[in-house]
């Protein structure tokens, strides 16, 4: 791309395109959302399985996870989304989301996501040392207490600095989505500059989109940061 | 009926034999001790009592019920155990630390666990630090919240575990004074310590453990003035010399 490119007049065709350009950021926030959610919901037993499980359960969580961190992404979401047999779904108004495609993403993004998460978690748990599971299991508590209350508010905290790096690889990564055709901010970002006579644009497009990338991880990793500092366990970690 | 015996126990570790033929027995209100060199398997049997760790042969009975045939979470709730790391929950408040258990395993209200909680914490003399963190207290506080933890799930029987094994030297006395009050007010305790002083005054009896065998058991004062075993007398003088 030629620097002349980035003439003055093209910026103006990012202004007037905002509101297209914003739905997509909406599809992006919205996908990087429910993806950590399930990659939160599915990483964290699976991390715990990891640590304290047994036999066969513990095998197939594992093989799942070096399956899935092994896949490329664009792989994994093609796969969701021509290999399963998911009813036709509608299109959502407004965002133009085709929920066939968001789920397909949100599976592969999520499971991936958990993937990782797992291995946060499990690392996060590992650094708590065995005492604590002892001491409560030693008041009378089963596993599952002592997972509930007293490893996983712990493991929690120390998995946080980890968590943000895993939320600016999903956010990223959405983009990705673009193979399968949802209307995320990439998707749109490329529907505008291949535009007849709009091809001079594509600079100040994907420039304008790396910023808004930029200002949602930046964003969203002071607020994690904010986080971690408020729930910090008074006195700090031993 | 003796509320702890402990018959022929065997523990290993691969081919490393931790315990041989273990037995001993406690009645209510005895303050068991057991002392030994490291690596002679002490805390391992205490472990086996609540099983945290599993014995490989023998059996151990808790009030005359085989503790193997009973739910290891409710013999956990009979049998308390003090650690020598305390491995207090470090996200919750001292308070926090004892009302867990009342809430969670007998099922206490928020409310009458936190007014048993705080009685409890008056009892080990930590009244004033109840919205503490673990990492807010020194060493000895935090064994005294340990203690207190797991008394007041009021057990049957109390392990500690070398209590003051991670505490410097200025504050062991806290803690043992803690423990010598319980023995007075009649808790029945199996200790893992090496305060001799404590071993001394306050056992009931004092069991000498070596290279996973009882070697000798009996009175304490017999075990200090007139061992029996060369051994013991070899062990318990040593470290009456470096007192």
């Amino acid at each position: 791309m030629d620097l002349l490119a980035l003439q003055a007049g093209d910026w103006q065709f990012i202004l007037s395109n905002w509101q297209y350009l914003l739905l997509g950021t909406a599809v992006t926030v919205l996908l990087t959302a429910s993806s950590l959610a399930l990659g939160f919901l599915a990483g964290f037993p699976a991390g715990a399985v990891e640590v304290y499980g047994q036999g066969r359960l513990r095998a197939a969580v594992s093989t799942a996870g070096v399956v899935l961190r092994g896949t490329p992404i664009v792989v994994l979401m093609v796969l969701f989304y021509y290999g399963l047999p998911t009813p036709r779904l509608g299109t959502l108004p407004v965002i133009d989301v085709r929920l066939q495609a968001f789920f397909a993403a949100t599976l592969a993004l999520g499971f991936r996501s958990a993937a990782y998460q797992a291995q946060v978690f499990r690392g996060a748990i590992q650094s708590l040392g065995e005492g604590q599971m002892e001491a409560a299991r030693s008041v009378g508590m089963t596993q599952r207490q002592a997972i509930r209350h007293v490893i996983f508010p712990q493991a929690v905290r120390r998995s946080i600095p980890g968590f943000q790096n895993e939320f600016t690889i999903v956010l990223k990564d959405t983009s990705v989505a673009f193979a399968i055709g949802l209307a995320e901010l990439l998707t749109r970002a490329e529907n505008l500059y291949l535009q007849p006579g709009q091809s001079t644009a594509v600079m100040e497009v994907i420039i304008a989109i790396s910023a808004v990338y930029f200002v949602l991880t930046f964003a969203t990793n002071r607020t994690l940061d904010h986080l971690e500092e408020s729930y910090a366990i008074p006195g700090g970690n031993e | 009926m003796s509320l702890l015996r402990v018959e022929d126990v065997d523990k290993s570790y691969g081919d490393e034999r931790v315990l041989r033929d273990v037995s001993f027995e406690m009645e209510r209100q005895d303050v068991e001790v057991i002392v030994g060199p490291s690596g002679s398997g002490k805390s391992t049997m205490l472990r086996c009592v609540n099983r945290l760790t599993e014995i490989d042969d023998g059996a151990i009975y808790l009030d005359g019920e085989e503790i193997h045939g009973l739910d290891e979470n409710a013999l956990r709730r009979r049998v308390g155990m003090v650690f020598q790391d305390f491995n207090l929950f470090a996200h919750r408040t001292a308070r926090g630390n004892v009302t867990l258990g009342l809430e969670e395993v007998l099922g206490l209200s928020k409310e009458k666990a936190r007014v048993t909680a705080d009685d409890y914490l008056d009892r080990v003399g930590l009244a004033d630090q109840a919205e503490s963190y673990p990492a807010e207290l020194s060493g000895g506080q935090q064994q005294r919240v340990g203690i207190a933890r797991a008394l007041a799930m009021e057990p049957e029987l109390l392990l500690f575990d070398e209590p003051t094994s991670a505490l410097d030297p200025e504050l062991i006395g806290e803690v043992l004074e803690v423990m010598r009050d319980l023995a007075e007010e009649g808790m029945t305790m199996l200790c893992v310590t090496h305060e001799m002083g404590f071993a001394r005054s306050a056992a009931s009896t004092l069991t000498f453990l070596d290279d996973g065998r009882v070697v000798e058991r009996g009175p304490p004062e017999q075990l200090f003035d007139d061992p029996e075993n060369e051994r013991t007398s070899a062990f318990l003088g040593d470290l009456t010399d470096v007192r």
